[in-house]
C-alpha cells in the first residue's frame, strides 16, 4: 500500500518534469516494466503459497487426487518463476535468490545428494534449516526430485520424513518469493528514477534469451560442441523442460514486450517492436506444439526436428533483440561490466 | 593445444621507445609487454601480450578465462591466473612470447585470479580456496624450482582476492573478498548474508596475520588494491547488497597503519554502480586510479589524502597500470586501450583491438 502510494507520487513528479511532447497519461517504458514485473512476482508469490498449502494438504491425508494437485501446483509455481526469470537484477540478486529458486545447471547432481542427505537425517528439517543450507535444496529442483525421481519409488513421498522435507522446502520457497515481491515493490522508486535501468532491463532480457538458446536448449540438445546430454536440461526428472521454456517466452510477452514497445515507439522504431512481437508469437506457437519434455525427443528424429525449430526460432528472437533492437537503441553490453570479478 | 599467434603491425618499436615503463615496484627497468587476460569476440580465452602502442601483440590460447597477473622481478616472465573458480596459472616468457609453464592448483583447490612475487622473484604468492573447508589461503610457489608448491598460509577467512607486496618486502597486503564459492556451484555466491571481508596484512615469512581491517558493512567485498612506494594502500570494494543502497567503495590504509574509507561525494560513489575493478598507483605523480566498469568510468584520486581529482567517463573501464610517465594505461572490456593523464579532461584512445580485455593489466 505504502509502496504503491510512493510510486504514485513519484509518477506525479516524473510527469511534471516530462516534456509536453509526451502525452501525460502515457507511462514510460520503465514504469511499464516495473508494473508488469510486479504482477509477475505477485503471481510467483501466490503460486508458491498455493504450492505450500497443497503440500500441507497432501501430507495430512495423502491420496492420488491430492498428489495430482500437488504436482500441478508445483508446475504452475515453477512456471510462474520461469515467466519472470528474465529479470536478473534488483531484489532477485539479493542473497542469490534466483539460485535459491532454481539451482541449475547441476552437473554434479548436488540436488540429488542434498535431498538424499536430508531424507536420511535423524530429524526432519524445518524451513529455517532449509534457509541456512545450500541453494541445491532450496528450490523447485529439490521438490522435483521428491516428486519425480526414480529413487522416490523406494521411499514414499507420504513418509513423514519425506513429507516434512517437502513442506520445509515449500515454506522456504513461499517465504522467499513473498520477500521478492515485496522487495520489488520497494525497489520501484530507485528503478524508476535511475535511467540506467532501461539498458539494464534490455541487457537482462537479451541475456535471458542467450541462456535460453545456449544453455537451456543448445547444450542438452548437443548443439554446443559436446554430445547431447539430457541431464543438462532443466526439469528432466519431471519431463517438463519445454513447458518451462514456453513459460519463459510467455513471461517475455507479458512482462517485457509492453515496455519494449513503448521504448521503441519513443525511438521512432515501432516496426522493430512489431517484428519482435511477431517472432515471439511464432516461437510461442512452436513451443506449445511440442511435447513437454526434452529428453525423450533426443531419441526421436521427428521430435528432435521440432526442438530444432524451436531452437532456431529462439535464436532469431535473440538476434532480433540482441543485435537489431540493441543496435537501434545504441545499447553496448560490457564484458567486465556484465561479468567481471 | 595452446595456440600461439604473433601479430605484428609495424611502428610498435617506435612507440615503445617513446614510452618506456619504469617500475619502482617491483624492481624492473623496463617491460616490453602489457599482459592481460582477454577473450576474443567468439568467446575464446587467451592471454595477450600487447606492446605499449597497442598494436604489436601475441596471444596464447588457454582453456579457461583468466583474470589478473604479475611480473616476475629480474626476469622476462609474467604469471597470469585463471579466474575464480579456475585451477591453473600460466607462466609466460616475454622474450620467446611463449607459454613457459602451466601450474595446476591441485586437487581440492582453486585460484582466485591474482598473485605476486617477492622482490627477488623467487617465491610466488597466490590467493586460493581450499575446498574442503572453504579456507582462504595464500599458497606459496618456488619459481626457482619449477614453481613447486612450498606451503600454504591460511587467512582465517573466505575469498582472498588480489594481493601485493608492501615496500618492506616482507609484508603482503591482501583483499579478502569474504564471498564463499565452490566449483560445484559455479559462480553462485553462497554466503552473501554472512560475509566477513577484510583488508589484511600478512607476514610472508611466518604467515602471521599482522592486521585485519573490516569494511564498514559486511557486504562490502574487498577485492583489488595497489600499494604506493611509501606504503599507502588503496583498495576497492564490490558491494554485494541491495543495489539501491550507497556505501563507500574505496578504502585507504595509510603508511602509518591508519585504516579509513574514502568519503567521496555520494553522486560519485553512486555513479560507480557498486563495483570497482582495478586500482593502480602512479609511481611518478601522486595519484591513484580506480576503474569502475559498471559505471563506465575511472576515478583519479590524490595519494596523500585520497581526495577526488577527477571522475572520467571510459566505457567498461577494466585493467589499469601506471604508464611510467605519471599517467595510466587503462583497458576497456570493449577493446580500447586508453591513456589517462592527470590534468587531461578525457582519456586518450591509444588503440582499439578486437579483444575483450579482462579486469586487469600487468
Amino acid at each position: 500500500m505504502i509502496a504503491s502510494l510512493r510510486r504514485l507520487s513519484l509518477l506525479a513528479c516524473a510527469l511534471l518534469a516530462t516534456p509536453l511532447s509526451f502525452a501525460t497519461d502515457t507511462p514510460t517504458p520503465r514504469e511499464m516494466w516495473h508494473g508488469a514485473v510486479e504482477l509477475q512476482y505477485a503471481e510467483l508469490s501466490a503460486a508458491s503459497e498455493r504450492l505450500e498449502a497443497s503440500a500441507a494438504r497432501f501430507c495430512q491425508s495423502p491420496d492420488e487426487a491430492l498428489r495430482q494437485r500437488l504436482e500441478n501446483d508445483w508446475l504452475s509455481a515453477y512456471q510462474a518463476w520461469q515467466a519472470v526469470r528474465f529479470i536478473q537484477f534488483g531484489p532477485v540478486e539479493q542473497n542469490s535468490r534466483g539460485w535459491q529458486l532454481q539451482f541449475w545447471p547441476d552437473r554434479k547432481n548436488l540436488v540429488g545428494s542434498k535431498v538424499r542427505g536430508w531424507l536420511k537425517a535423524a530429524e526432519a528439517p524445518d524451513a529455517q534449516d532449509i534457509a541456512s543450507d545450500s541453494v541445491a535444496i532450496q528450490g523447485f529442483p529439490a521438490l522435483e526430485y521428491l516428486l519425480y525421481d526414480d529413487a522416490m519409488d523406494e521411499q514414499a513421498l507420504s513418509d513423514p520424513g519425506a513429507c516434512s522435507l517437502m513442506q520445509a522446502i515449500t515454506t522456504h520457497l513461499a517465504d522467499t518469493t513473498s520477500a521478492l515481491h515485496r522487495d520489488w515493490q520497494a525497489f520501484g522508486e530507485h528503478y524508476l528514477e535511475t535511467p540506467d535501468y532501461t539498458e539494464t532491463t534490455l541487457a537482462s532480457a537479451i541475456q535471458a534469451l542467450e541462456i535460453l538458446e545456449d544453455k537451456r536448449l543448445g547444450e542438452p540438445m548437443g548443439l554446443k560442441g559436446a554430445p547431447a546430454n539430457g541431464y543438462l536440461a532443466e526439469a528432466w526428472r519431471s519431463g517438463q523442460t519445454v513447458r518451462l521454456v514456453e513459460s519463459s517466452l510467455e513471461g517475455l510477452r507479458t512482462g517485457f514486450l509492453p515496455g519494449l514497445t513503448a521504448l521503441l515507439r519513443e525511438a521512432d522504431a515501432l516496426p522493430l517492436a512489431e517484428a519482435f512481437r511477431d517472432q515471439l508469437d511464432k516461437t510461442l506457437v512452436q513451443a506449445s506444439e511440442l511435447p513437454p519434455g526434452l529428453v525423450p525427443s533426443l531419441e526421436d528424429e521427428e521430435a528432435f526436428r521440432g526442438l530444432q525449430s524451436l531452437y532456431l526460432d529462439i535464436s532469431q528472437l535473440r538476434h532480433l533483440l540482441g543485435n537489431e533492437i540493441a543496435g537501434e537503441l545504441g545499447l553496448v553490453r560490457g564484458f567486465n561490466s556484465s561479468d567481471g570479478d | 593445444m595452446q595456440r600461439r599467434q604473433v601479430l605484428k603491425v609495424g611502428l610498435g618499436s617506435v612507440a615503445m621507445a617513446l614510452t618506456p615503463l619504469s617500475w619502482a615496484l617491483p624492481a624492473r627497468e623496463e617491460a616490453a609487454w602489457l599482459f592481460s587476460a582477454v577473450d576474443d569476440p567468439r568467446g575464446g580465452h587467451y592471454i595477450a601480450g600487447v606492446a605499449l602502442d597497442g598494436q604489436t601483440r601475441f596471444m596464447i590460447e588457454v582453456p579457461e578465462r583468466c583474470h589478473g597477473g604479475c611480473l616476475r622481478p629480474d626476469s622476462r616472465q609474467a604469471v597470469l591466473f585463471a579466474r575464480r573458480p579456475g585451477t591453473r596459472m600460466h607462466v609466460i616468457d616475454g622474450d620467446s612470447r611463449q607459454l613457459a609453464h602451466t601450474i595446476a592448483a591441485g586437487e581440492g583447490y582453486h585460484f582466485y585470479g591474482h598473485g605476486v612475487f617477492d622482490l627477488s622473484g623467487r617465491y610466488l604468492y597466490v590467493t586460493a580456496n581450499r575446498l574442503e573447508d572453504s579456507a582462504g589461503l595464500v599458497r606459496v610457489y618456488d619459481a626457482a624450482n619449477d614453481y613447486a608448491h612450498v606451503r600454504d598460509m591460511p587467512l582465517g577467512g573466505i575469498g582472498p582476492h588480489e594481493l601485493r607486496l608492501m615496500p618492506d618486502g616482507d609484508t603482503l597486503v591482501i583483499g579478502l573478498g569474504g564471498i564463499k564459492t565452490h566449483p560445484d556451484y559455479g559462480r553462485v555466491k553462497l554466503n552473501l548474508d554472512t560475509m566477513a571481508p577484510a583488508l589484511m596484512l600478512l607476514d610472508r615469512h611466518s604467515g602471521e596475520i599482522l592486521a585485519r581491517h573490516e569494511p564498514s558493512y559486511h557486504q562490502l567485498s574487498c577485492r583489488h588494491l595497489d600499494v604506493a612506494a611509501d606504503g599507502t594502500v588503496i583498495a576497492g570494494y564490490q558491494f554485494e547488497g541491495p543495489e539501491w543502497e550507497t556505501h563507500p567503495l574505496i578504502c585507504r590504509l595509510a603508511a602509518d597503519g591508519h585504516f579509513s574509507e574514502l568519503a567521496l561525494p555520494e553522486d560519485v560513489t553512486a555513479s560507480l554502480n557498486q563495483y570497482t575493478a582495478s586500482v593502480a598507483f602512479s609511481r611518478i605523480s601522486n595519484t591513484v586510479l580506480v576503474t569502475a566498469p559498471r559505471g563506465n568510468r575511472v576515478l583519479l584520486l590524490d595519494t596523500a589524502q585520497g581526495k577526488l581529482i577527477a571522475s572520467l567517463a571510459l566505457p567498461d573501464a577494466a585493467g589499469a597500470r601506471c604508464d611510467g610517465n605519471g599517467g595510466f594505461l587503462v583497458s576497456s572490456g570493449q577493446g580500447g586501450l586508453y591513456r589517462v593523464t592527470p590534468g587531461s579532461a578525457t582519456p586518450q584512445l591509444v588503440a582499439s583491438l578486437e579483444l575483450r580485455w579482462d579486469n586487469h593489466l600487468t
